[in-house]
Parts: C-alpha cells; sequence; structure tokens
C-alpha cells in the first residue's frame, strides 16, 4: 500500500517516534542532574548539568572491566557461532542424506525451547568442566544457544544459491571442503551480516545466563555491572542512571552507526525464518 | 565430481556445529530431564524419586500463581505487540520525509538490554521522585497517592506495556519487510476493483502477510513473552511478594535455594507450557496457508 503520507501519517509517524524517545530523554536527564536536581516536584524544572556523574558512575561499576569482557564474549561467540553455523549449514544444503536430515531437524526442533529451560542442568555441566567464571565457557554457551537459528539463516541462503562455482573450482581441483572456505564463505557476507546482528544484541545484552555463570566481579559483563551498581546505589538516581545510559551507549552506537545493515539483516533474518 | 573433490572433509562439516549443540545445549536438556526425576539439592547424592518433583508441582502454589503470571504476561504482551508492530508498520510503508528517521527511533528501544530498559523504567515510574508519577501529581493531585508498582495487577500491567513498549518496533521491522515484498500489482488491482483501503488490508495484504510475517511475529512474541525474565527483574524482581513472578525467575530462584531437582522439573513444566501454543500455532498458520 504504498503511498505518498498525508498529513494524518506524519503526525501519527512523529507521535510514534516521540514514544520511543521520552525514556531515552529521562534517562540522560537523570544522568546529567545533581542529587538535588532528582526531588519530588523537580522533574520538570531545567536541571543543573553535572557531567561529572558519566565518570563516578564509570568508576563506582567497575564498567571498565564490565566493557572488556562483553566485548571478548560476544567476539568468541559471533566467531565460533560463525564458523560452526556456515560450515553446518553448508553440508545440510549441499550434501543431502540421513544424517544431515536429523542434524536439521534437530536444530529446527530446537529453535522452539528457550534457553532458560537447561540452564540450571547446564549449571552443573560448567561447574564439572571448571567453566564457571570463565569467558570461554559463557561465550561457547551463548554460542550453542544461537546456533539453531544461525544454521537455519545458512542453510536457506546456501540452497538459493547456484552450485556452479563450486564445481567449476573442484573441477580446477579444489576439494568441497576448500571450495567453501574460499568460494562460498566470502559470498555468504549478507547472511553472515543478518546471523552477526541478530545474534549479536542478544549475546550482548544476554542477562538471563550470565547471572547463573559469571559471578565474579572480574568476569562480570555489561548487564551484569549495571544490575550490581543498582543494588548497591540503589538511592542515587543521577549515578545509576549515569550507569544505565553508559551500559547502554554501545548498543546504541552500533545500531545508529550500521542501522541500515542492521534494518535489512533483522528484516532479512525474519522473513527467511 | 565427488571423486574429483578427493578429500572427504565436507562430510563431517556439521559436526563442530553438532558437538557445540550437543555438549552445550542437548548434553544438559537431557541432564535436566534426569535430575527432574531427582531429590537433588545440587551438593550431596541425587536420589530418584520418580515423578514426584512434578506431583509438587501442582500442589506448589507459588509455581502455580507464577503460571498464572507467565501465562498473563504473553496473553497481554503477545496481542498488543502484534498490534502495534502492525499499525506502526502500516503507517511507515507511506511514503514520506523522515521516514527513516523515525524507524530508526521506534526500532531504539529493542536493540537495547532489557534490563537496562527496566531500569529506565523504573525511574520514569517510582512514587514520588518518578518522572510520570510528578507529571500526573502536577496535573492532577488525587493521582498522587498511587504507586503503580505496589499493587501485583498494577505492576503486571506496567510490565507488560513496558515490553510492549520496547519491542513493538521488531515486531513492526518484520511486518514492514512482508509489507514491502507484496508486489505493487496486486495493490493495484486491489484499488482498480474499487477497494477501499481498509477492505485492501483485510481481504488482501493481512491474508498475504499471515503466512509470513504473522508467523515469525506471533511464534516468537509466544516464545520470548512465555519465558520473560530479565524486564522484571529489573522493574519488579518479581514483587511486590511474588506477586509478579514469572515461571523462569522461579526456576531460578529455585536453583538457588537448593531445590535443583524441583527448580529442573518446573522448567520441563514451562518448556510445554511453551510448545503447546507454538503447535498450536503453527498448525494454525498452516492450514490457512493452505487456504490461501
Amino acid at each position: 500500500m504504498k503511498r505518498r503520507g498525508s498529513m494524518l501519517v506524519r503526525a501519527v509517524a512523529a507521535l510514534m517516534a516521540a514514544i520511543s524517545a521520552v525514556p531515552f530523554v529521562v534517562l540522560l536527564r537523570i544522568a546529567l542532574s545533581t542529587p538535588a536536581g532528582m526531588s519530588t516536584g523537580r522533574a520538570l524544572a531545567l536541571p543543573e548539568l553535572q557531567i561529572t556523574n558519566f565518570a563516578r558512575a564509570w568508576e563506582l561499576s567497575r564498567m571498565g572491566v564490565a566493557v572488556v569482557n562483553s566485548v571478548v564474549i560476544t567476539t568468541g561467540a559471533l566467531v565460533t557461532l560463525v564458523v560452526c553455523a556456515s560450515a553446518a549449514g553448508y553440508a545440510i544444503a549441499r550434501f543431502r542424506g540421513r544424517f544431515h536430515l536429523a542434524v536439521m531437524n534437530v536444530f529446527l526442533f530446537s529453535m522452539m525451547i528457550p534457553g532458560i529451560i537447561n540452564t540450571v542442568p547446564l549449571y552443573t555441566l560448567m561447574r564439572r568442566i571448571g567453566g564457571i567464571n570463565t569467558r570461554w565457557a559463557m561465550a561457547l554457551v551463548l554460542a550453542a544457544n544461537a546456533l539453531p537459528f544461525s544454521v537455519f539463516l545458512y542453510t536457506n541462503f546456501i540452497r538459493s544459491m547456484s552450485k556452479e562455482i563450486e564445481e567449476s573450482a573442484i573441477v580446477d581441483g579444489c576439494t568441497w571442503f576448500s571450495a567453501f572456505w574460499r568460494i562460498t564463505f566470502p559470498l555468504l557476507k549478507p547472511v553472515t551480516a543478518a546471523v552477526v546482528i541478530v545474534n549479536g544484541l542478544g549475546i550482548w545484552n544476554n542477562y538471563a545466563q550470565a547471572v547463573f555463570f559469571l559471578q565474579k566481579p572480574a568476569v562480570r559483563t555489561i548487564p551484569l555491572a549495571v544490575s550490581m551498581f543498582f543494588q548497591q546505589y540503589g538511592a542515587r538516581w543521577n549515578l545509576m542512571a549515569a550507569a544505565a545510559a553508559i551500559g547502554a551507549a554501545p548498543a546504541v552506537a552500533a545500531f545508529i552507526l550500521f542501522q541500515r545493515q542492521f534494518i535489512k539483516g533483522l528484516a532479512a533474518g525474519a522473513l527467511k525464518g | 565430481m565427488l571423486r574429483r573433490a578427493g578429500s572427504r572433509l565436507h562430510l563431517i562439516m556439521a559436526v563442530p556445529a553438532l558437538l557445540l549443540f550437543g555438549f552445550f545445549f542437548i548434553l544438559p536438556l537431557a541432564r535436566g530431564v534426569w535430575l527432574s526425576l531427582t531429590d537433588w539439592n545440587g551438593v550431596s547424592k541425587a536420589n530418584f524419586v520418580g515423578l514426584q518433583n512434578f506431583a509438587e508441582f501442582f500442589h506448589d502454589p507459588r509455581a502455580l500463581h507464577d503460571v498464572l503470571i507467565t501465562v498473563l504476561f504473553a496473553l497481554g504482551s503477545a496481542p498488543l505487540l502484534n498490534l502495534f508492530g502492525l499499525a506502526y508498520a502500516l503507517v511507515l510503508d507511506h511514503e514520506f520525509r523522515g521516514r527513516n528517521l523515525v524507524r530508526t527511533m521506534v526500532y531504539l528501544p529493542a536493540i537495547i538490554s532489557p534490563l537496562i530498559m527496566g531500569y529506565i523504567w523504573y525511574f520514569i515510574l517510582q512514587p514520588q521522585r518518578g518522572v510520570l508519577w510528578q507529571i500526573a501529581s502536577s496535573i492532577n493531585p488525587s493521582f498522587a497517592g498511587g504507586n503503580w508498582l505496589a499493587s501485583p495487577r498494577g505492576a503486571l500491567v506496567v510490565l507488560i506495556l513496558v515490553n510492549v513498549w520496547q519491542y513493538s518496533g521488531m515486531t513492526m521491522v518484520v511486518y514492514l519487510a512482508g509489507l514491502q515484498s507484496i508486489p505493487s500489482e496486486v495493490l493495484e488491482a486491489s484499488a482498480i476493483d474499487g477497494a477501499s483501503y481498509f477492505q485492501t488490508l483485510c481481504h488482501v495484504v493481512l491474508p498475504i502477510l499471515a503466512s509470513s510475517s504473522v508467523k515469525i511475529n506471533v511464534i516468537t512474541n509466544i516464545i520470548g513473552s512465555l519465558s520473560v525474565f530479565d524486564v522484571i527483574m529489573a522493574l519488579t524482581e518479581g514483587g511486590p511478594g511474588y506477586g509478579t513472578e514469572s515461571l523462569s525467575i522461579y526456576i531460578m530462584r529455585m536453583c538457588y535455594g537448593s531445590f535443583t531437582g524441583y527448580s529442573t522439573a518446573v522448567a520441563l513444566v514451562l518448556f510445554l507450557i511453551v510448545l503447546i501454543p507454538v503447535l498450536v500455532s503453527l498448525r494454525f498458520f498452516r492450514s490457512v496457508e493452505f487456504e490461501a
């Protein structure tokens, strides 16, 4: 129903944008205020700005460590995910057989299982392999949780690609395996982008698993650091808000920088699903 | 062709994914099934108790209450998310300047951790200091006594609204992609036949969307809202009392409270609670597709 928007459409769209923006404005307003600026009856008054809140919150919440941990875990999980899921997707799409059909069905069925369901037994398993409070184990857990959907996306995408380039590489002496890494994998950029974006967000924001497996301050991720900070400094709203704003900033920045890829990736990921 | 391809390495390309998934997903799932049949407390030896945990579940008022909360949360969230997502998508399917900016802003909440989002709403909703509270009470002092998070019912409504507010943009993007994949000839034909906007919407657009966007959104929202965790932890921590405690929060608390065996049994019940509506809606969408 593509048509030019009337005044009404524009007004509704502006309202939608405002509804989405208000909480962010409130967050920044609190994060920038002095302790007195937040007292009763003054929420609507212009604040006295106090930018030092961000530095104090950063320091008190030990956000630096948390940012490093989040980056390490997210990167590790995404690299593992892309390598495993693309290879599996290729095998399932190109070499049909009972084994690959079974693998596909296992993944399809698992897409319906929320991660929280096996978190408790996973906890006991993680304790046994020494994976509690380690970043590598957390990255592997999150990669495993994201596998079904990613394998599914890769399989569908590779099926829709023509086999001819791979086959001509094989005529030239490649193996199927090296044809994949040298020829097919670089062509998978659009679906890899979708996998990285859709799962990267979930992994970066993960809290439900992190709260089980990362308990020491040294391995805390951003959501954990923010929630710990909230429990300790509950009364100091300006610092709490500054910590929340710092915690939200990396995802917001990434989204604004790569928004076209984000929306495309999410839509592609969703519609293929 | 295969003969020439030499190495048979490609035959095991699915194995790394399978090992990773097997170890960190399937194995714990299987272990969870076993643990749900034991009285394990996380430390001492586990004793087999049969289906006792499941029997206990049905006599555990807190667990049954949490099932109700979880289901109510999903019943509130999933339809509203789809309604707002579709309405937003229909608005943004028009062409006007600033459309991409609006889309970006509507989507923005969805990329932030639901935990942090919960905290942001906490600032807005708290009595006395909360921004909304101050605005409401300055308009009409009789609002000033209200605390939306103090009663379980009010808090649940707030949680649903926050969730809907955060994820409408996500649902919208999927609907928008669906709308934009409809060939314009179809819509033109409908217009030539004299159909109004709403007739085209109901009889042409929605049936086309049903097999793709609607299906994806409904299923994603069912799974997502039935396993809700973060936003409740941030806004109410399941309170007041355990008035807004979802089943996934109960699972975590039982696990920490040394009822490990029992908590895995509750997790399996949650799995069924997710699986049933998903299978029902998959079947429903299959029947819709065949008709179309």
